[in-house]
Parts: structure tokens; C-alpha cells; sequence
């Protein structure tokens, strides 16, 4: 079936099983692996994604869902060889040991910030309640969000 | 900050893969693309114990795509042990690659292989397996009852432990209290975000290939070749990326099967496992029933304890054999306890199979007799804080059971510090609240090891190398979990070179290419005896890089120094990169040092935790409001590192404490085998963990430094339910505490 959507700011349009789910279309086709499957039922947030702003759990998506819409994904996050601020405070802040929670929160904590640019610590915390850490106990990927908004006010005052 | 005096150790460098973890550039083992790799799925038992009568595969097999499908009548019949990690080990080999015995909900009988992933699970789902189901023992007590269905053909009874020291028995009887208790801990899931999976492949030589995410690639090899009969020189190990793993990932499980399938189809495998699978059919943390019995006296001193663990190792042996003493020895050598006993007892049973999980036996036998303490202090009328600092050790304590040297334990600075930062004192004053929400606090201390060093042989071999362009490789089984084990082993090197981090250069692990290492990345020993052996090694480099400058400089060596990548003399300099270049042009010779490391020791570890936590009496939901963790590291290599374990360990003890558990139906069934059943903390439920530091130095560890990834897991559980039932005056003694329980146990007060 024919799916045209924008990827990371680049308009695709490709022919696919239309029993595919979003991760697979990412993973499998498209051989971007950044996004992670984790439990495949929508509990752990390895595999989260931004659809049109909205942070979404790519394994509980149909591919043929984001027709028409934005998806980005972590691989998008750089532009031009730069990191996104998002992705420079998770590294200043030790906020990625094994990384494999790493690009699901980044696009938990991004959703979260383009519509909180400020959020509070209970915000972050809710925002990123959906996404699994095994490793870090979630300190210092609280403070990394916060170090992120921090930078960005900084940015555009 | 580095510590003082230094300019790498201490640092909180970022882990060395951090861009590309921050990118998504980086790819773990369930990411790579092999050409023309074909997907295997597993056809695991649906029952917890019972024999497969038949097996129907004429469904699976038409379903486009499959290449084959085999089953425990093509599998090898060599038994293993998956956690045995060198040649000769005795152990009680169990293990097959399938098997027509099912012995737990997620045994393995067959595995599909197909083009697709698609098609392989499809297949798998069409495998129609009956079986003659048994009876499944479920409850560790009754396993070893004569009734008992037996799961091995040794009985279900695998293993009896004693350690003693002096003659508890008597002096139990001059106690004036003694203080009794049950105390069960649960089995969990690793619950690394990062599921189990590996790719084998064969090459035209029959050279098999396998790249996975483990801990021990020596003991990968091993258990391949055990398992498929082959010289190990036939199976090279490559370790992936790995996406945590908690011990979980420390004993080869896919690694044989994949191999075994690459072998049949004669391509690359691909075997990656659902979280599900990975909940039923990888490793657990050994479920374990502590009986403690405590004499103290008025004075509040420790006079004799009699400890009994129950172990339950699951449906196979794995660890059992060795996880009692690694429980046993750790109460010897927190508290100064003349007279003591310490048995266990190890059993079968058909539940998913325990193995070794971040503390190894640890964090149960800490449970078990910290819970206890908190009762004695309470029966005694005394703080508890107070009461321990009456009985920990003291640095340089001898041993009671004989065990090595505790070296700098510096405990007692830890429960000081502790009860400061958190303010022991003025929240021991505070009322407990009367209404609704309830308010406690409780602590515990805890000890863990550094290393095999009196147990098994440890020993690392490594290579260290200056290249002609100033950078130093260097070559070890080094198994990055996640943790920064490669910046660890980098920032070690750096300091000794004065170089920067960023011109080290240290691959993954890889059979081939590392030099030998007895045990891998578990034991807690990575900073204690590889960092030891890259401490070491490179002050051998350094040696041989100021010998070959002395000649090129024309000046003594006494005179000379390091400095960021320069040697420096009275009359002149010559960088690294000069000096490498002028000893292969001008002394034949090359800058390099291949290295056998002898652990020197095993000093003890130290920590303790501190918890409030407020307590809903109507629902028995606890939220923690405040954590202190302070620890003896002897000294930091890299504090972000060191507080991210800690911080990290927090959340896993707590999950311990109050969620975690794998549950079953009356038939031995997993009924928690989803992230939406078992409950792991997230953002929300995490308390902030204020975390402090002893460094004093550990005399035998690389600048002084001792373990951290593992202890500081180990007194959480404790801490938290002494918490509560400080709160509550309950004495909740089964884990996790969940709602219910704590309810249950208010009812009982
Ligand atoms: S993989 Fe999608 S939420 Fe876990
Ligand atoms: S860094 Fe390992 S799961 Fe988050």
C-alpha cells in the first residue's frame, strides 16, 4: 500500500505491507535503528516518537497511521552536525549509561519541551513516566531536561 | 572534579560511546544487519513442568519462509552449565539446548528459522506441542519434600552450604534476647531495557562467529563449545553494545542455540528475544527464604546469629552451587560476630531459572539480616543507628570465617556521614503520624566484595600499546554494561601516561583479538583487578616510553617526566608520538606491554542507605520521600559514574522492596511475563537519592579504588522496609511489600 508521510523533514512516499507496524517501517525498511523496542506493548517507551509534536509509542502504531503527518524520530534530532541541546545536556549531565532508553526519552523530553519549554520537575517526571531507565534511576535525565530548557530560554532570550 | 593531586581520577568524564548512544547512531546486537541472516524464534514450554508427547510441526513448516525448524531430537546432547566460566570447573551440567523435559513456563523445545521475522514467529505459533504435564513445584519449601515431584533426576534437593566461626550454639544460649525471624525475598527480572538476543554465523572453515551483548566472551566460547562439542578455537565471541544487563546477560543462554541453528542452516541466525521471552526464559535473581536467629545482649551487642537460606535456583543449577557462599561470607564481614553459623540449602524448582543478578546473592542476605537487626534494635529499645555502630566493623578486622583481608573498611564512616546528611536524629524525633499517612525511617549497611580473589582464580591478561601516532590501544575482554567500564579502564590509563582520555583507544570485546581474562565483567571486579592490570600494565608503558626517550632526549631518566603526551627533559622534549616513531626506527622496537594481572586481594566494599518513607494506611501504597546512600569506594575513578550506579541501583532496589516479583498461577504459570503485570519503578515513583562518598583509599585498588555497580544494590530493600515498619510498627517480612501485603501486615499489628 502506498504511504506518503514526512520523516524527519523529508517526504517519503513508499509502498508497504500494510500490516506493518510504525517500528518495523523505521527499524526494518527504512533500517533506522535508533528508535528501540523494548516490550512491543506500549509500557516501556524505548520505541517512542514524535507525531506531529506528540511523543508516541512507535510499536502501538500502524504505519499506514501516519499518512500525511510527522513523524521524527532521534535520528532527526541533529541538524547540520550539530546535537540538539536536548542531546549535549543527556551527555553533560550523565544521563546515558547502556543508552538504550536514550533516544525514547530524547523524544519524550522534546515532545515535552516544545510544548513546555519550562516545565517543572513534576512535569518532566509525568512527561517522562511512559519511559523505562534500568540504569540511571532517572536522576540525571531529570536534571539533563532541565539543563536542556535552561539552555534553550538561554537561546532565545 | 579529579581528586586532588590528580588530573583524570575522579573526573566525571561522559561513558566513551556517548554521542553515538545520543545519536541513535549506535547499534546493539538486535540492530545489526548481517547479509542473508535468517530469523530463528523459539518454541518455548507453555507449562511448568511436564514431558512434550508429541510435537506437530506440519502446519509450521508450510508457512512460506521457513527454512527449517529444530527440535531437542537434533540438538546435541552435551549438558552444560551456562554459568560455568573456566575449563575444569565442576558443576552440575543440566542445561541442553532443548529439551523434551520441560521444566519451567518458557523451557525451550524447538526454534523455527526463516527468512523473515515475520514468518518465523507465524511458524512458531503453529508448532502444536502436547504434553504429559506433571506436577510443577512451585514453592522452594516443598521441593525438597519426599512427595515432591522430582525435576532433575538427582532429586530436587541440589546442595547443602555451612560456614562457621566459633561456637554460636552456646553462646545463643548467654544471649538475653534473641530475635527470630522468616524473611523471604523475591524473584525478579532483570528488566534490562534491552532484551535478550545474539547473531551466530559459520564460516567456509566451520569457524562459528558469535556477536551478542554478554559479559564473559571467554565463557561464551566455553559454553558453545560445550555445548555443540566443538574446539574452542571454533567459536570466536564478539561482544555487542550492550543495553543493560544487571547480570541478567552474564551467562551464555541464546549464544548456544544460535550457534547451533547457524550451524544447521549453514547462515547467519539472528535469535532476539521478546520482552516476554526474556521475562520467562532468560535468568531471574535467585528467590530466597531466610531463617535468622540473632542473640544480643542488654548492651546491645551482636553475641551469636544462626542463618539459614533457602535457595531457589529455578528449573536449572546455573549459580546455585555457588551463590550460597557468596550469601554466606558477606555476614561475616560487616558485623563483628565471633559466633556465628551460616547454612543453606539449594533446591529445584520448575520456575524460570535464577542466575546471577547485580549482587549476587547480596542483596537477599542483606535483606534477610538486616530486617532482623532492625527487630533486635527494637526489641533492645534501641536506635537502630546507634545499635550498629555497636557491632560494625572496624578497618583491617580480621575475617572470623577465615575470608581475606576486609582491608580499609570504612563502614562506620558511612552510617556517621549517613545519619548526618539525613538527619537521623531530628526525623528519629518526629512523630510517626497517627491518621491516615504514616511516616518511618529505616537504614542498612552492607557489604560486597571486590573479585573471585579466595574464592576462584582471578586473573586478567592485557596488552597496552603506544602507536607510532601517540595513541595507546589497549586490548582486555573489557565488557562495557553500560556502566563506563571503558572510560573507567581509560581514565586509569590516562592518569599514569598524562594523556587525555580521547587518545586511548580500547575495542570491543573479541576472542581473538583480547588476550585471556578469567572471569569478565562480573564479581564486581572491573576497577578492583582490571583496573588494577591497566594501572599496572600502563606504568610498564611508561617505563619502556621514558627508556626510549632517555636515548632520544640523551638525558637520564631520572630527570625526565610525562606530560600530555610529551616527555619532558632538562634540555629538551619529545612528544609520544616521536618517541614510539625513533624506538621502532632507531631501537627496533615497539612500545608495547602484555601483561598477566593477579588479583592481590579482596577487600570488602562498603555502604549504607537511609529511607523515609510516608505510608497510606487504607490503601498501603508507600511513597519514599527522602534517600541518603553514602559508600566506601576507597576512591572514585569517575563520580558521575559512581553516583549513576548508585542512583541507578536505587531504583532497582526499590523495585525489590515494593513491585517486583515474578508471579504464578496454581500450575506453575508466569502471570507476570509483560512490562503491563510486572511493575518496574519509572520517573514518578523514583525518590531524589542524595549520595556521599568515602574515599579513603583502598591500598591494593588501582589509586585506592574498590567496587560500586554492584553494592550499591544491595541495602536497599532493607532500608525501605525498615522504613516502613518503623512507620507502621508492623514486621513485614515478605518481599516486595506491595499494597496488599502492607495492609495485610497493619491487620496483623
Ligand atoms: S517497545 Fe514500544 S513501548 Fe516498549
Ligand atoms: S541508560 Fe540503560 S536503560 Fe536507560
Amino acid at each position: 500500500m502506498r504511504l506518503d508521510f514526512t520523516l524527519n523533514g523529508a517526504v517519503l512516499s513508499l509502498d508497504i505491507d500494510p500490516g506493518l507496524r510504525l517500528i518495523d517501517l523505521l527499524r526494518d525498511v527504512l533500517d533506522m535503528t535508533g528508535t528501540k523496542e523494548g516490550c512491543g506493548e506500549g509500557e516501556c517507551g524505548a520505541c517512542t516518537i514524535i507525531l506531529d509534536g506528540v511523543a508516541v509509542d512507535s510499536c502501538m502504531v500502524m504505519a499506514m497511521q501516519v499518512r500525511g503527518r510527522e513523524v521524527l524520530t532521534v535520528e532527526g534530532l541533529e541538524q547540520k552536525g550539530e546535537l540538539d541541546e536536548l542531546q549535549r545536556a543527556f551527555i553533560d549531565s550523565g544521563a546515558i549509561q547502556c543508552g538504550y532508553c536514550t533516544p525514547g526519552m530524547l523524544m519524550s523530553a522534546k515532545a515535552l519541551l516544545m510544548r513546555t519549554p519550562e516545565p517543572t520537575e513534576h512535569e518532566i517526571r509525568s512527561a517522562m513516566a511512559g519511559n523505562l531507565c534500568r540504569c540511571t534511576g532517572y536522576l540525571k535525565i531529570i536534571q539533563a531536561v532541565q539543563k536542556a530548557s535552561q539552555m534553550q530560554s538561554a537561546h532565545h532570550a | 572534579m579529579p581528586a586532588a593531586g590528580l588530573k583524570y581520577i575522579g573526573k566525571s568524564i561522559p561513558i566513551h560511546d556517548v554521542r553515538e548512544k545520543a545519536t541513535g547512531a549506535l547499534r546493539y546486537a538486535g540492530d545489526l544487519k548481517l547479509h542473508g541472516v535468517l530469523h530463528a524464534k523459539l518454541v518455548l514450554s507453555e507449562i511448568a513442568h511436564g514431558r512434550v508427547k508429541h510435537l506437530d510441526l506440519e502446519q509450521a513448516l508450510a508457512v512460506p519462509g521457513v527454512v527449517g525448524i529444530y527440535t531437542y531430537r537434533d540438538a546435541p546432547d552435551h549438558p552444560y552449565n551456562s554459568h560455568q566460566w573456566l575449563e575444569g570447573m565442576e558443576v552440575q551440567k543440566d542445561e541442553l539446548i532443548f529439551t523434551d523435559h520441560v521444566r519451567f513456563h518458557g523451557d525451550r523445545i524447538a526454534a523455527v528459522v526463516a527468512e523473515t521475522r515475520e514468518a518465523s514467529e507465524r511458524a512458531a505459533r503453529l508448532v502444536h506441542v502436547e504434553y504429559d504435564e506433571l506436577p510443577a513445584v512451585i514453592d522452594p519449601e516443598a521441593a525438597g519434600l519426599l512427595n515432591a515431584t522430582p525435576i532433575h533426576a538427582s532429586g530436587n534437593h541440589i546442595v547443602h552450604k555451612r560456614i562457621a566461626c566459633g561456637d554460636a550454639e552456646s553462646r545463643m544460649r548467654d544471649a538475653d534476647l534473641v530475635i527470630e525471624d522468616r524473611i523471604e525475598t523475591p524473584k525478579v527480572h532483570h528488566a534490562a531495557m534491552e532484551t535478550h538476543g545474539c547473531i551466530a554465523e559459520v564460516d567456509a572453515q566451520g569457524t562459528i562467529t558469535v556477536r551478542t551483548p554478554c559479559q564473559v566472551i571467554f565463557q561464551v566460547q566455553l559454553i558453545v563449545s560445550q555445548a555443540l562439542g566443538l574446539p574452542m578455537d571454533k567459536v570466536r565471541v564478539l561482544k555487542t553494545t550492550l543495553g543493560g544487563s544487571f547480570g541478567g546477560k552474564g551467562q551464555p543462554i541464546l549464544e548456544p542455540v544460535a550457534a547451533f541453528l547457524a550451524l544447521k542452516v549453514g547462515k547467519p541466525v539472528r535469535l532476539v528475544l521478546d520482552r516476554t521471552e526474556t521475562i520467562l526464559s532468560t535468568r531471574t535473581r535467585t528467590k530466597a527464604i531466610g531463617r535468622v536467629r540473632t542473640g544480643v545482649d542488654r548492651k546491645g551487642r551482636i553475641v551469636a546469629r544462626e542463618i539459614h537460606m533457602l535457595v531457589d535456583t529455578g528449573a536449572y543449577c546455573t549459580n546455585g552451587e555457588v551463590i550460597p557462599m557468596a550469601m554466606g561470607k558477606k555476614s561475616f564481614r560487616l558485623y563483628q560476630i565471633q559466633d556465628q553459623i551460616f547454612e543453606a540449602d539449594v533446591v529445584y524448582t520448575n520456575t524460570p531459572v535464577a542466575g546471577a543478578c547485580r549482587g549476587y546473592g547480596s542483596p537477599q542476605i542483606c535483606a534477610v539480616t538486616e530486617i532482623n537487626l532492625d527487630h533486635a534494635a527494637r526489641a533492645l529499645g534501641m536506635d537502630p543507628v546507634e545499635f550498629r555502630m555497636r557491632n560494625l566493623v572496624h578497618p583491617y578486622n580480621a575475617d572470623p570465617a577465615g575470608g581475606p583481608s576486609i582491608g580499609n573498611a570504612r563502614i562506620r564512616d558511612c552510617v556517621t556521614k549517613g545519619s548526618d546528611l539525613f538527619q537521623w536524629r531530628e526525623k528519629s524525633a518526629r512523630p510517626k503520624g497517627g491518621g491516615r499517612i504514616a511516616r518511618g525511617i529505616g537504614m542498612a549497611c552492607c557489604t560486597h566484595g571486590n573479585g573471585y580473589y579466595g574464592g576462584f582464580p582471578d586473573f586478567i591478561t592485557v596488552d597496552l600499546r603506544l602507536t607510532p601516532d601517540g595513541a595507546v590501544v589497549i586490548k582486555g575482554a573489557f565488557h562495557d554494561l553500560g556502566c563506563g567500564t571503558v572510560m573507567t579502564m581509560m581514565q586509569i590509563a590516562a592518569e599514569v601516561l598524562d594523556l587525555d582520555p580521547s587518545s586511548i583507544l580500547i575495542p570491543d570485546a573479541d576472542t581473538l583479538v583480547c588476550p585471556f581474562d578469567s572471569a569478565g565483567t562480573q564479581a564486581s571486579r572491573v576497577t578492583y583487578v582490571c583496573g588494577g592490570a591497566v594501572h599496572q600494565a600502563a606504568g610498564e608503558l611508561k617505563r619502556k616510553l621514558l627508556e626510549s626517550a632517555a636515548t632520544l632526549l640523551a638525558e637520564p631518566i631520572s630527570g625526565l617526566r610525562l606530560e600530555q603526551g610529551y616527555v619532558i627533559g632538562s634540555s629538551g622534549r619529545a612528544s609520544y608520538q616521536e618517541i614510539a616513531q625513533y624506538a621502532q626506527r632507531q631501537l627496533r622496537s615497539d612500545l608495547c606491554v602484555n601483561l598477566l594481572y593477579q588479583s592481590p586481594g579482596n577487600p570488602a566494599s562498603y555502604g549504607a542507605h537511609f529511607a523515609e518513607v510516608e505510608v497510606d494506611r487504607i490503601t498501603g501504597r508507600v511513597r519514599v520521600l527522602d534517600y541518603v546512600a553514602v559508600h566506601d569506594v576507597g576512591q572514585a575513578i569517575n563520580t558521575g559514574f559512581v553516583e549513576g550506579q548508585i542512583q541507578g541501583s536505587v531504583q532497582m532496589g526499590l523495585g525489590m522492596a515494593l513491585m517486583e516479583e515474578l508471579t504464578f498461577d496454581a500450575r506453575g504459570r508466569v502471570t507476570s511475563s509483560r512490562f503491563s503485570r510486572y511493575t518496574v519503578p519509572n520517573a514518578p515513583e523514583m525518590p531524589n537519592v542524595r549520595v556521599a562518598l568515602i574515599e579513603e583509599g583502598e591500598e591494593s585498588g588501582p589509586f585506592g579504588a574498590k567496587s560500586i555497580g554492584e553494592i550499591a544494590t544491595v541495602p536497599v530493600a532493607p532500608a525501605i522496609i525498615n522504613a516502613i515498619n518503623d512507620a507502621l510498627g508492623t514486621r513485614i517480612s515478605v518481599m516486595p511489600a506491595t499494597p496488599e501485603r502492607i495492609v495485610a501486615a497493619i491487620q496483623d499489628v
